[in-house]
């Protein structure tokens, strides 16, 4: 794996972060899409600092900047605000959205990283 | 008529009545302004901040949240309703002018700094407006 592959799954990461953090101030907070995306987040910047710690990247301050940047991603998923008790904000009656769902919409954003 | 919660927008609960799809309408539109903008910082933060699909799509936000605007003040929901709908238009609106909108700066695509392959990360936020439902009310 080459530093730009990491590059680009940070971007992603962030940007899908931010949109978690929209979705925390709304109702999605008591919900447990919100409570699986905050996980699945957390699950794929612990890969990709897996990843990063078994690729061969020969600068090493490098390395240990992405790691960095990776870690802020994950303390800021831990930090995301959901609800101690959650359940489904559709079965609720609370989210009258339709089918869809922003929360994973929000991670689908990560499909746009090739 | 019951009333019904149906979102949390700027940190106060909404409560609509029982099958007004109308008033839902513009409620779940500001849902998704509001998941938009907080992805639309985040991006800020990232090389788009210099780059013109950002500002672009600042734009559309900024364009959209006019006609939003425009058409809840043409709209029959209720007045208390509609006053409190239309101030948190005016904060998102205030929240998007704040973001980067000079159109002028070159693609971070076309400057060599944004490989993540054919998509766009501004672009794919917006989409998140498109996904809600109920579709607009025909006027």
């Amino acid at each position: 794996m080459n530093t730009e592959i990491f590059e680009n799954q940070i971007r992603g990461l962030n940007i899908v972060r931010g949109a978690l953090q929209g979705a925390a101030g709304e109702i999605c907070k008591s919900c447990i899409g919100l409570e699986g995306a905050k996980t699945k987040l957390g699950k794929m910047a612990k890969k990709l600092g897996m990843d990063l710690q078994a690729a061969e990247i020969c600068c090493e301050k490098t390395k240990a900047g992405i790691q960095a940047r990776i870690d802020s991603i994950s303390k800021t998923a831990e930090e995301l605000e959901v609800a101690e008790e959650c359940e489904c904000q559709k079965t609720a009656g609370n989210c009258k959205l339709g089918e869809v769902c922003f929360v994973n919409a929000a991670i689908d954003l990560m499909k746009l990283v090739k | 008529m019951t009333k019904a919660r149906c979102g949390r927008i700027l940190d106060e609960d909404i409560y609509i009545e029982e099958g007004d799809t109308t008033t839902l309408y513009f409620v779940n539109q500001l849902r998704a302004y509001q998941v938009v903008l907080a992805a639309l910082k985040a991006l800020d933060q990232d090389v788009c901040h210099d780059g013109c699909s950002l500002p672009s799509t600042v734009g559309k936000v900024i364009k959209r949240l006019g006609k939003l605007k425009n058409d809840l003040e043409a709209s029959n929901v209720a007045a208390e309703k509609k006053e409190s709908l239309l101030s948190k238009i005016d904060s998102f609106l205030a929240d998007a002018n704040r973001l980067p909108q000079d159109t002028s700066q070159t693609c971070r695509k076309s400057a060599g700094e944004c490989i993540i392959g054919s998509g766009c990360f501004a672009a794919g936020a917006l989409g998140l407006i498109d996904i809600s439902e109920p579709k607009a009310p025909k006027t």
